[in-house]
């Protein structure tokens, strides 16, 4: 009895061992390894790009020409300044703002999206119209100018907001005649903040764009477009007409913003063309440390046109330098002007 | 004398219990508990979040219970393992750091083959519940990495007995293997904003077999008594990999343990009937 006991345990080990070979067919899952070197940190930074970076096709990027040209620049024993200049230069072809190569002395950007072009906008001359008794709701400053119009001044979208601010601002602003919601230089930030703030002016679903994503490593490998809906909040909801300000520096959240808005149809946007920035970003990283942040998923208007370029107002004003001199923001009295017809 | 025949009656009347309880003694109610606490060295790699390993400390606790069940004539044991782990790692560079945590269940049943009277082959299925998270502390879009997995694993250990002069010393191997599952994985460049914001679950759970998650478990303990209770010294070496989605991860632990085992008798009351008066705490 014990014998064939035994027997049958001897045929249940080899079973049991029979996952070893199961095992051993499947290797470990790795990464390909780079060394903290000046030619594998290039071709680390040129390959992630190469497999996620989502707008070669849009912006016509040859991303293997730009490996050859860069990859000349590249010497054995050049010092990390060297290295992260030729590495910030090549990530510059991009032309893309959401594109930054950061080390621990410097931060490679590309922001001639804004810099080459006028700023129509001042802080100094806004602070006249804001004057000292303004109020501030968490991120947002706002106040009621002397023609009974409300000002809305959202400076970053990385400053949350909360819906008991925003049920104050447009109770408080309620007896406006119309409001203008000033996004100029609003850099971007959380797309959460912009959407809520864009609820507040919608009183039903509105598809307002599309959103993508990489499936694959080729430049090409997209998802199917994911419709993006902009809900009514369930808080206090503007109703009457609103302007929105804009200019170049107007960027990724804020851009997003700005395309929800002219969705709707009691929203005008005014102002200079916005910077762009319609690809949702992600981190990576160097082996030598250096962090990296790119475009990987990019947004679409409701008419799948791409927005990473910019979106044109509806109305085109600029900052005059007559008004300059004064002190007078053209932008804003257009905007009165609008809303006061 | 009057007190001395009182006391002879409750003696009497206690070994009568005693005998009672051990005639009545169930091999289903006898249940090994083991709690061990340990810290190892472990490696990660998520490339959602970066392709570079990231390697640190790691601190585990595992508690577990073993008993025997009515099935198949008494041979088969069930083992209910939890283990909780938290891990603090580093970059290659050195100038960036991770926090890392995960939760992981497991029921089992095994069939035990008694080989010889000291060795005991263990073989049967477990499930292996997971969850967890890796919190990269520079990323800004892409800071953290959700796990969760479920499979069905094989499972096989091997017990050994022996004894050193009159010193017992139990051994033990186990390895757990997954062979089927479903993870949750964001696809290649699908942010958790698109997700969760705007709701796109398409192909965010994969089925998982050998091939794309190549994992194992494995313990060596070994049970040394000491007083009532007996220590437990453990080598763990926990092997999670996956490729899904095109997204490459793992986690290589190596840890010590060290903790308590106990053998515990199950007391059941089917009418919820309270343990008597003088033996109960409360």
């Amino acid at each position: 009895m014990i014998k064939n006991k035994r027997h049958t345990s001897k045929q249940i080990l080899r079973g049991i061992l029979l996952f070893i070979p199961l095992l051993m067919l499947s290797s470990c899952i790795e990464e390909i390894k780079y060394n903290d070197t000046p030619k594998d940190n290039f071709e680390a930074l040129w390959k992630t790009l190469d497999e996620q970076y989502c707008f070669f096709d849009t912006k016509h990027v040859d991303w293997n020409a730009i490996h050859d040209k860069y990859e000349k620049k590249i010497t054995p024993d050049m010092s990390d300044t060297g290295l992260f200049e030729v590495l910030g230069d090549m990530l510059a072809e991009l032309q893309d703002g959401h594109v930054n190569l950061y080390a621990a002395h410097d931060v490679a950007r590309y922001w001639k999206w804004y810099e080459n072009n006028p700023p129509n906008f001042s802080p100094d001359i806004q602070k006249l119209y804001l004057g000292v008794n303004y109020r501030i709701a968490s991120s947002i400053k706002y106040c009621v100018f002397q023609n009974n119009i409300g000002y809305i001044y959202y400076e970053s979208f990385s400053d949350n907001i909360g819906d008991g601010n925003l049920d104050e601002v447009l109770n408080y602003l309620a007896m406006c005649d119309g409001l203008i919601i000033d996004v100029r230089d609003n850099g971007g930030g959380t797309i959460t903040n912009a959407s809520k703030l864009a609820a507040r002016f919608t009183n039903e679903k509105v598809l307002t764009g599309y959103i993508r994503h990489k499936i694959g490593k080729g430049h090409n490998d997209f998802s199917d477009p994911f419709p993006i809906y902009l809900e009514p909040s369930k808080g206090v909801r503007w109703q009457k007409n609103a302007v929105v300000l804009t200019n170049r520096h107007c960027f990724s959240a804020t851009n997003d913003f700005v395309n929800s808005m002219r969705n709707l149809p009691n929203v005008t946007i005014m102002g200079d063309q916005t910077g762009g920035g319609a690809g949702l970003p992600i981190s990576s990283e160097l082996p030598n440390g250096w962090s990296i942040r790119f475009s990987s998923s990019p947004h679409y208007a409701a008419d799948m046109s791409s927005i990473e370029g910019s979106i044109m107002p509806d109305i085109a004003v600029s900052m005059k330098d007559d008004d300059y001199i004064k002190k007078i923001d053209s932008i804003i009295e257009s905007a009165i002007v609008f809303l006061k017809k | 004398m009057k007190k001395a025949s009182t006391l002879l009656a409750i003696l009497f009347c206690l070994n009568g219990v005693i005998s009672a309880q051990t005639d009545s003694l169930q091999a289903n109610r006898y249940i090994t508990r083991a709690t061990s606490y340990g810290v190892g060295h472990t490696n990660i790699l998520d490339t959602y979040l970066s392709p570079q390993d990231y390697r640190g400390i790691e601190g585990r606790m595992m508690r577990e219970s073993m008993k025997m069940t009515k099935l198949f004539n008494g041979r088969v044991s069930s083992q209910n393992l939890f283990q909780a782990n938290v891990a603090y790692t580093h970059n290659q560079a050195d100038n960036n750091n991770a926090f890392s945590g995960l939760i992981n269940w497991n029921y089992g049943l095994h069939y035990q083959f008694r080989v010889t009277e000291n060795l005991k082959l263990l073989a049967g299925g477990m499930s292996d519940v997971n969850f967890g998270f890796i919190y990269n502390l520079r990323n800004s879009n892409n800071p953290a990495s959700a796990k969760a997995y479920i499979n069905l694993a094989a499972s096989g250990m091997a017990i050994y007995r022996f004894k050193i002069k009159r010193y017992p010393i139990a051994v033990r191997y186990q390895a757990n293997i997954p062979f089927v599952g479903v993870m949750f994985s964001p696809n290649y460049g699908q942010s958790y904003y698109e997700i969760f914001s705007l709701g796109n679950h398409d192909g965010i759970v994969k089925l998982t077999s050998f091939k794309n998650q190549p994992a194992i478990r494995q313990q060596l303990s070994v049970d040394l008594p000491v007083h009532y209770y007996k220590v437990r010294l453990s080598y763990l070496c926990d092997i999670q990999q996956a490729n899904v989605n095109l997204i490459k991860s793992h986690t290589y632990s190596n840890i010590f343990m060290i903790g308590l085992v106990k053998d515990v008798y199950l007391v059941r009351n089917k009418k919820g009937t309270p343990l008597p008066d003088r033996i109960r705490a409360y």
